[in-house]
């Protein structure tokens, strides 16, 4: 049993109170997914705003059959897939970019600038200009194609940004001290490097696909002849708007909640058998 | 479906694969290449005919019903309404038909991206109702201002537009409505009859308007004429001095906090309706029969002053030739053959040859949809889910009431960049 | 861009103890450490050349063109941009116009003095929050799962997420039948939906998490020794804050402020759906011209939009040096 002195309470005191704000801003964000699960039971006939009209499980049960305008699960997985795509090369392009400005180089000016563009030039005039060359050079678009293209181009610079921070300060002397025992410079950036970025990584990894899975304007020319899921979402709305969308809402949430809590399962796991 | 296979050559190893299984998913029903209803096969599934449009047309079970029917495989692609006119008239070699408006028109002709259709291909083409070849659905009728079907439809055989009738035409005229206000009897407290009630003071911030420049202005005009504070000489295409007045009226009555919202989207529509947000506002007639569905009482009104017109249509790409331009005009003429008709009928929609229709439409269906008599049973959408009770009437008439009294029809101004920069002004004011 | 020189924060304590001048002389004397360059950006520059300066190049040109009212037409004209900036009455002292600037600028400024304040937002709610992770919560397993229980709504789609708006805010939502039960009103308020308020608590909603990402990482990599050498000397958590931890997390945050301006200048979907489309930003703008395919104008009103974005990362970029800070 820990002593309670005053210096133990106070900074008990000012955990309990942070506690109390995380969970007031976790309530603040979740907002409007309140409304959302709990209108994805809404009944047979009822819609997208209140009042519930029963409760059942009917939404959730359409959520697997074919749609009826457009095609929402192989929306679904297009979206999934490409922005898998898009997580894997954010992440590596963003290491290698951020691991490159360590270093100075001619025209790194130039090339960091670059990247940001990527996060000013309006999605919708992104996807209307590469669509044009496209159309010059006869290259029909498409979503695993173009569409990653400038889907990678605006999730970059958050992914290089992020490892901007990670690389900030970052600690070099252990690599030089890898480096003078003689190691070459994949083993210093797998056995050095690599462990203390990877959180960074998996951040901007994250971002890339958090980004991508929700991407409209930029897709708008470039998807091809196959709709991603924000198209396809933004085609329902050309007609009456189902609970359908929450209980997918509601699905995905509750997936990745189940993704987190496997997350803290296997972390601790592991941490147990290399302890 | 083989006839298309990815140039992209980067990444074919990965994704190949998985584009064929989602092809599988997105099939539907694919092409059983049976031959049902007299239409001839057409390449037993080896032809793929791209279509795109909105939710309004591009559904899965009419193009699926299609596929079937026709032996080939129609694919739709439905989009919302920016992402549509973009890939409409930026790119018509991704697809084949076009499922447009005629009020784009003056955008689409002069760009030339759809060919001039034939109407000597088109099967039924006398039984196309004069209401988009001449505007006059009834003899007496008023063809209203602004982009009428007639007005964009008739061309020669390279495109350029004529004075019709004439043997080509820019599209096949399709699915049609006209829109008016939508109001809750239990909010408004009584029955609207005017255009006018858009901008009454009693239902001060209750009113939405619909949020596109186009046409939100000729709601906002034809409530302006309604209450005689000003006459437009042609609403369809005002002049810079009318934007002027009108703006200025709608930033008057939006600092007096007028308005509750601006919607853009169908969904968004009805959930304001539904949700209690707004009595009033400019409104389509399917989402009024969406907002019923949901158990909040609306009515569509019937403005003395008539209503709002749009009329979409199936256009063909320019890039079609050969035995997909068979196809195309397979798909063209199943469109009027009446089936989709019937399928579109029970959203709320009209189509171009009500006669097809009606073979397809039980006698009970016709009567309510077309003739707008009480509903002598329950009646479905083309879900199966029954969204009319028994002895409810269609508001505003029958079909041929309706479209005799059009005051204006959807349509894109010649003063159109103007109108895009007062309607920045007016929101942002 | 001039590198600012700065390799220290006033009051910094405990930074590296080898001063750089001597890592750099003894660096001189290693081969080159790391990948080499070339390697590193050959690839990502090739990306960003077929698919955003090549784009990007085009949509300057088209911006020169004209428009045809169904297209664009290949020319060489400032027409669009004398239509940006042009602005009826403007030297006029007579007019009610008299120094008003157009409305594409005004459009520009508004969308910008919006965001600055949705920034400030943002910081002040979120930094807490990464503190909160980084300082009070121990292990780095509870600091990812808290961490990534803020990001859940964003695997959401947005569209979905807007559909859901009006059912929680509006009048017959569950907001204000919560507090209609709590007896916290009397009858529902029309506030929380459709108005200002509610318009600029949805944007930090929307992208709080944004800055709580980077400001947590760099809260994060504080040596907790430091902090503890500085209590045993007596300093006060106000001063621990001020000379410390505040400027160690300043690199997160100015990565954090660029996140959220950037999404917050380009936005065009929340003031639709949570603002009723009572307000146009420059998003919309562009959106709109681009609706009736006056590309040209639309490319225009973007080129000015990425003027200012960039100016606002540059200044933000001068204010704390990020690259520098390597």
């Amino acid at each position: 049993m820990a002593r309670w002195t005053p210096e133990r309470r106070k900074k008990a005191w000012i955990k309990g109170g942070f506690s109390v704000y995380y969970v007031i801003f976790i309530l603040f964000i979740y907002g409007p997914m309140i409304a959302m699960f709990v209108l994805s039971f809404q009944g047979r006939r009822g819609g997208t705003s209140f009042p519930m009209r029963g409760v059942s499980l009917h939404w959730w049960q359409k959520l697997i059959e074919p749609s009826t305008v457009g095609d929402l699960q192989g929306a679904l997985l297009r979206s999934l897939v490409l922005a898998l795509i898009v997580m894997v090369i954010t992440a590596l392009f963003s290491t290698m970019l951020a691991m490159a400005f360590r270093k100075r180089f001619t025209g790194s000016n130039v090339l960091f600038y670059t990247v940001m563009a990527g996060l000013m030039i309006p999605g919708i005039l992104l996807s209307l200009g590469l669509a044009s060359l496209l159309r010059q050079v006869g290259i029909p678009p498409a979503w695993y194609s173009s569409a990653l293209g400038v889907h990678v181009v605006w999730t970059l610079p958050f992914g290089f940004l992020v490892m901007m921070a990670v690389f900030n300060r970052f600690d070099g002397r252990l690599e030089e001290a890898a480096r003078d025992m003689g190691a070459d410079e994949w083993t210093v950036f797998k056995e050095v490097t690599l462990p203390l970025i990877t959180p960074g990584i998996v951040a901007a990894g994250l971002f890339g696909f958090t980004l991508s899975y929700d991407e409209f304007a930029r897709t708008t020319l470039l998807a091809g002849e196959f709709n991603t899921l924000p198209l396809d979402i933004n085609a329902s709305m050309t007609q009456r708007i189902r609970p359908t969308l929450f209980a997918l809402g509601t699905a995905s949430t509750l997936f990745s909640l189940l993704m987190i809590g496997l997350f803290l399962v296997i972390y601790t796991l592991l941490m147990r058998r290399f302890r | 479906m083989t006839a298309r296979k990815p140039t992209d050559t980067s990444k074919t190893k990965r994704t190949g694969m998985s584009r064929r299984t989602f092809m599988g998913t997105t099939a539907g029903a694919v092409a059983a290449g049976s031959v049902v209803g007299g239409f001839p096969s057409i390449g037993h599934g080896a032809e793929t005919l791209r279509t795109i449009g909105l939710g309004v047309s591009v559904i899965n079970e009419i193009q699926g019903k299609a596929s079937q029917d026709l032996g080939l495989k129609v694919r739709g692609q439905a989009l919302g309404y920016g992402a549509m006119f973009g890939k409409m008239l930026n790119q018509n070699d991704q697809y084949e038909i076009a499922e447009g408006y005629f009020n784009d028109m003056d955008v689409f002709i002069p760009a030339k991206v759809w060919q001039p259709i034939d109407t000597q291909r088109i099967r039924d083409w006398d039984k196309v109702t004069n209401l988009a070849k001449t505007g006059k659905l009834t003899p007496d009728s008023n063809a209203g201002q602004g982009d009428a079907p007639f007005r964009h439809l008739w061309l020669d055989a390279d495109g350029n537009r004529v004075d019709g009738p004439s043997r080509y035409i820019s599209m096949l005229p399709g699915w049609h409505n006209a829109d008016s206000l939508g109001y809750n009897p239990e909010e408004t407290g009584r029955d609207i009859e005017s255009w006018a009630d858009l901008f009454s003071e009693e239902f001060k911030g209750q009113v939405a308007l619909l949020n596109v420049p186009q046409i939100g202005t000729m709601d906002a005009a034809l409530a302006i004429e309604a209450m005689g504070a000003y006459t437009f000489k042609d609403k369809g295409n005002m002049t810079r001095e009318e934007i002027d007045f009108l703006i200025k009226f709608l930033i008057e009555r939006k600092k007096e906090g007028h308005f509750r919202a601006f919607w853009e989207t169908f969904g968004q529509s009805v959930n304001l309706m539904v949700s209690g947000e707004v009595a009033v506002q400019s409104m389509w007639s399917p989402a009024v029969t969406a907002v019923k569905a949901e158990g909040v009482p609306c009515i569509y009104a019937f403005p003395k002053e008539g209503m709002r017109g749009w009329h979409g249509g199936l256009a063909i790409s320019a890039k079609v030739t050969g035995k997909q331009l068979d196809a195309a005009y397979e798909y063209l003429n199943w469109w009027l053959d009446g089936w989709a008709g019937a399928f579109v009928a029970r959203q709320g929609y009209y189509m171009s040859v009500p006669e097809n229709v009606k073979k397809h439409l039980e006698p009970e269906e016709w009567d309510y949809w077309y003739m707008g008599k009480p509903a002598a049973k329950e009646l479905p959408d083309p879900f199966d889910t029954i969204i009319v009770e028994k002895g409810e009437v269609r508001d505003g008439g029958s079909y041929w009431d309706r479209f005799s009294n059009i005051a204006v029809w959807n349509s894109l101004m010649d003063e159109n960049d103007y109108l895009v920069k007062r309607w920045t002004e007016f929101l942002s004011a | 861009m001039q590198q600012i020189a700065e390799t220290h924060h006033t009051g910094l304590i405990g930074s590296q103890p080898v001063p750089p001048a001597a890592i750099d002389e003894a660096k001189k004397l290693r081969r080159e450490p790391g990948f080499p360059t070339a390697w590193l950006i050959t690839l990502p520059t090739a990306w960003l050349i077929l698919f955003l300066v090549l784009p990007l190049l085009g949509i300057i040109v088209f911006s020169f063109w004209s428009s045809s009212g169904h297209g664009m037409e290949p020319a060489l004209t400032l027409e669009n941009y004398r239509a940006y900036f042009e602005a009826e009455g403007f030297f006029d002292p007579e007019s009610d116009r008299f120094l008003t600037p157009s409305v594409f600028l005004r459009t520009l400024g508004s969308t910008l003095y919006f965001t600055l304040v949705v920034m400030a937002l943002c910081l002040l709610v979120g930094y807490p929050i990464a503190y909160f992770l980084a300082m009070q919560v121990q292990s780095f397993k509870w600091q990812m799962a808290l961490f990534l229980l803020a990001m859940v709504p964003f695997w959401t789609s947005y569209l979905i997420r807007a559909v859901a708006w009006l059912p929680m805010l509006g009048r017959r939502g569950l907001l204000n039948t919560f507090l209609i039960n709590i007896g916290a009103i009397d009858k529902p308020t029309s506030l929380l939906l459709y108005s200002e308020f509610g318009y600029t608590m949805a944007l930090v909603q929307l992208y709080v998490v944004l800055c709580v990402g980077p400001i947590f990482f760099s809260l994060a990599k504080i040596d907790k020794a430091i902090l503890e050498a500085a209590r045993d000397m007596g300093a006060t958590s106000f001063q621990i804050f001020r000379e410390i931890i505040g400027p160690l997390s300043l690199p997160g945050v100015a990565i954090g402020m660029i996140f959220i301006f950037v999404m917050i200048m380009g936005e065009f979907a929340t003031a639709v759906v949570v603002y009723g489309g009572k307000t146009t930003t420059t998003g919309t703008v562009i959106l709109n011209y681009y609706a009736i395919a006056n590309y040209p104008f639309a490319a225009v009103n973007a080129l000015m939009l990425m003027l200012a974005m960039m100016i606002g990362v540059i200044v933000i970029l001068r204010v704390v040096n990020i690259r520098k800070e390597l």
